[in-house]
């Protein structure tokens, strides 16, 4: 693309909430972000085998206390979370001018629920047959099952897709939300991204921390936006989605794709890095995280402020990114000289993804 | 870019996209030529699975690709840093482009859009750490393999192995849809010009996650996968890859590449409505809203590539859809599963190079293990031999657990609207094409157990 084509609808951000250990919903989100609150606790040994140490969870976060008994016996966290955090955003939004068949969802994720996954197969290997699985947990095992839930608790029927990209995920579903509007297929979409935190999840983020870094405190949580086409003269939202761009790190030099990514997503919105009100980085371990910081405090340096997330909610891996939206519009909210100016999330991952979504306040 | 939400049969030159590279894993065969091969003799991927222990079950068979060896399609990968879906889908990605006629340079100075759909990502691993949990606790597990397993390594890893920056590489797991998923949205960031190539497509690997739970549900079969027929009893898991290679028809034209069809459309919709079971009027839908995405008309499609699992539900399900659709009169609707087994996220990609060979070749495969058509499945499933056909239009269906539907429509290229075309890709044999259908049959059973569970 070469520069923002005028063609094209306004994509506003409509409305959004999270489910973060700073509590559920979208005030208590701002709250904890405007008091810079830690959230890590000590974890529940009944609940978690895993070793001692702390997590950031949401708080009294239980699947059949938040949504109820109905349709919730063998619901799993990650799914829990996604059905509620968009249970908090429709809450918000007008359902009545919602069609469900032109309404869209789109959740990233890192691997669905691994814990639900092991636990069906451990099931079969421990069994006295090898087919003795718990029904109930089958959809659960399978990564679109929180999607497909999601679908079914708010009647969702337009696309309805999972895409996995660890910590990236949040910003790649806003990109696939963004495609499938302007090709039309659907004129609202429900985004963003869930992770649970688990037993199955606290044991892969030790076996495969950095050594030096040491082990990550473990975050969990989803946020979910509502993103639309708007018509050129519909009156403007708090936010639209300016553009969104993601490359690969092929060859270990994070800092020069970072740079090229967040160059590239300002060039195609012809902005300059001084039209930057916030920058929030992903705060991840490690050399992309060290590249994302490198150019957040670039741009800080520019003018622009910092709105650092991690440090408060820990590591929340396919949450991340989606909490980092969150973050900047929320902060945008109460502080008015974002108006007319942008805020630049970045995003990588293990895996080799760096992305980064520009949003314009309004 | 004019008009993206334009129907593809309306676009200019310039925004149609064509496929131009085709790599496949397929336990019919592995390469473009050998899958052609097993298509049109309606070859039979069955065999006892190996995979996993299958003690304990009374029947375990399976559709797998034995003596798999990536080890030609990997340049920057070595073998042993991959799972073993990973691998299918990097080997697939690199036959695809090799296909293509594209150097790694030349893919390296293009926007690159991998996609690459699954519904169990990198299963064996995911075994391997659920069989060491069982046995000695989470605390011995290997760290290469933890790892592996975050599935957007499947699309990653793509993308390094070409040495990709400008790449936006994505996983779609939206289970056993996920192959046609992935060619969307190739298509749509083709079509919006966030990208110049897509690579995409869908892998998954024999897993005793997916068999226990298809077992559990009643919904394996003991011996064949019999898609249509009367006496079906279920699917047949298996495992294996499909990448295309997408690109604008100029860019294809301009670089002289080997057009092999035309993407014309797709559409997705969701079921909202039970994880496991599938909803005839929501499949419709989709069928209706791919066709109209495409700019076809039902009576212009000449094959559907049914989802066809093979399961009572399924199939009863699906073929009555298509007729809602198709006015009681759909086109000839075989079921590659028959085949192939049910390869999961690969299994609408697998499909969709299968509707590729047959719009090139000029033939219809097979629906093979095929006895007696079930009189509730009114379609004409092309029993077990594949006939000669000049196709131009084949709808590729994907139905998924979550209710995720994905259907791609394919065009013949060039079209018959191509006037003045300078294509010699055109290879139709002349053939029957009367499509009528015949009776069908069947019905189906499925997912009771976890419909009672889940509703609870």
């Amino acid at each position: 693309m070469t520069g923002p084509d005028k063609r094209r609808p306004r994509l506003d951000l409509v409305g959004w909430s999270a489910t973060s250990p700073f509590g559920i919903g979208r005030s208590a989100f701002a709250e904890g972000l405007r008091e810079g609150r830690a959230t890590a606790t000590a974890l529940d040994h009944e609940q978690w085998q895993v070793p001692a140490g702390r997590a950031c969870l949401v708080p009294d976060f239980e699947v059949r206390a938040v949504l109820g008994k109905k349709g919730t016996r063998m619901m799993n966290r990650v799914t829990g979370l996604a059905v509620g955090t968009v249970g908090e955003l429709l809450a918000d939004m007008d359902r009545s001018a919602l069609t469900p068949e032109t309404t869209g969802m789109v959740l990233g994720t890192t691997g669905g629920s691994v814990q639900s996954t092991l636990d069906l197969t451990r099931g079969s290997l421990s069994g006295e047959r090898p087919f003795h699985v718990e029904p109930g947990l089958i959809p659960y095992s399978v990564m679109n099952g929180a999607a497909g839930q999601v679908a079914i608790w708010h009647e969702l029927k337009g696309p309805n897709a999972t895409l996995a990209a660890g910590r990236s995920a949040g910003v790649l579903a806003l990109s696939y939300a963004r495609r499938l509007l302007l090709t039309g297929r659907a004129g609202v979409v429900l985004c963003g991204a869930a992770e649970e935190y688990s037993t199955a999840r606290a044991w892969l983020a030790r076996h495969t921390a950095d050594p030096a870094a040491g082990e990550p405190l473990l975050g969990e949580g989803c946020a979910m936006f509502a993103l639309a086409a708007a018509p050129a003269d519909a009156p403007a939202a708090p936010a639209s989605l300016v553009g969104v761009k993601a490359m690969t790190c092929s060859d270990g030099n994070w800092a020069a794709v970072v740079r090229r990514c967040v160059e590239q997503v300002l060039r195609d919105a012809d902005a300059k890095p001084t039209d930057v009100w916030a920058v929030s980085p992903s705060g991840a371990a490690g050399p992309g995280g060290d590249a994302e910081q490198a150019v957040a405090e670039e741009l800080a340096a520019a003018g622009g402020i910092e709105v650092p997330v991690a440090p408060l909610v820990g590591e929340g891996h396919a949450a991340s990114a989606a909490f980092q939206l969150a973050a900047v519009l929320s902060r945008a909210e109460t502080d008015e000289r974002s108006t007319g100016r942008l805020s630049l999330v970045t995003t990588t991952d293990e895996a080799g993804t760096v992305a980064a979504a520009l949003l314009r306040h309004h | 870019m004019d008009d993206v939400t334009a129907a593809g049969g309306q676009r200019p030159a310039y925004d149609r996209v064509v496929v131009t590279g085709l790599g496949v894993f397929s336990s019919i065969g592995v390469g473009v030529e050998e899958f052609t091969e097993g298509l049109r003799s309606g070859r039979n991927g069955v065999s006892p699975i190996t995979a996993f222990d299958t003690t304990g079950f009374d029947h375990a068979n399976g559709c797998e690709i034995r003596d798999f060896d990536p080890t030609p399609w990997l340049r920057r990968w070595k073998q042993e840093e991959l799972g073993r879906t990973a691998q299918f889908s990097v080997a697939a990605a690199r036959m695809a482009v090799a296909d293509a006629g594209l150097t790694d340079e030349e893919l390296r100075a293009r926007r690159v859009q991998v996609a690459v759909g699954t519904t169990d990502g990198e299963s064996q691993d995911l075994d391997r750490l659920a069989a060491d949990w069982v046995a000695a606790g989470p605390e011995t597990w290997d760290p290469e393999t933890a790892r592996r397993v975050g599935a957007g390594r499947l699309s990653a890893a793509v993308a390094s192995e070409f040495g990709l920056t400008d790449s936006e590489a994505v996983t779609l797991a939206t289970a056993c849809s996920a192959g046609n998923y992935a060619i969307g949205m190739g298509l749509d960031a083709l079509r919006v010009g966030d990208a110049d190539i897509a690579l995409c497509g869908g892998a998954d690997a024999m897993c005793q996650k997916s068999f226990s739970a298809f077992y559990r549900l009643g919904t394996i079969a003991p011996d064949f996968c019999r898609p249509f027929d009367k006496d079906r009893q279920g699917i047949l898991t298996g495992e294996g890859a499909g990448v295309l290679v997408l690109e604008r028809l100029d860019s294809a034209l301009a670089r002289g590449a080997r057009i092999h069809a035309e993407v014309l459309g797709y559409g997705l919709t969701c079921d909202a409505h039970h994880p496991v079971q599938p909803n005839q009027s929501s499949i419709a839908r989709c069928m209706q809203l791919a066709l109209d995405d495409a700019g076809v008309a039902p009576q212009d499609v000449d094959l559907i590539s049914a989802h066809g699992t093979g399961t009572r539900t399924n199939d009863v399900t699906e073929s009555r859809a298509i007729r809602d659709v198709y006015d009681s009169a759909p086109p000839r609707t075989v079921s590659l599963k028959s085949m192939l087994g049910h390869t999961m996220g690969a299994a609408s990609a697998l499909a969709a190079v299968a509707c590729s060979v047959a719009l090139t070749e000029g033939f219809i495969p097979p629906t093979i293990n095929h006895r007696e058509t079930d009189p509730e499945c009114e379609i004409d499933c092309v029993p077990n031999e594949s006939v000669p056909a000049r196709l131009r239009v084949v709808q590729n269906n994907g139905l998924a657990f979550a209710g995720n539907n994905a259907i791609v429509v394919l065009g013949h290229y060039p079209a018959d609207s191509d006037s003045d075309s300078d294509s010699d890709s055109d290879s139709d044999s002349d053939s029957d094409s009367d499509s009528d259908s015949e009776a069908g049959s069947d019905a189906s059973v499925d997912a009771s157990a976890v419909a009672d569970a889940v509703r609870s």
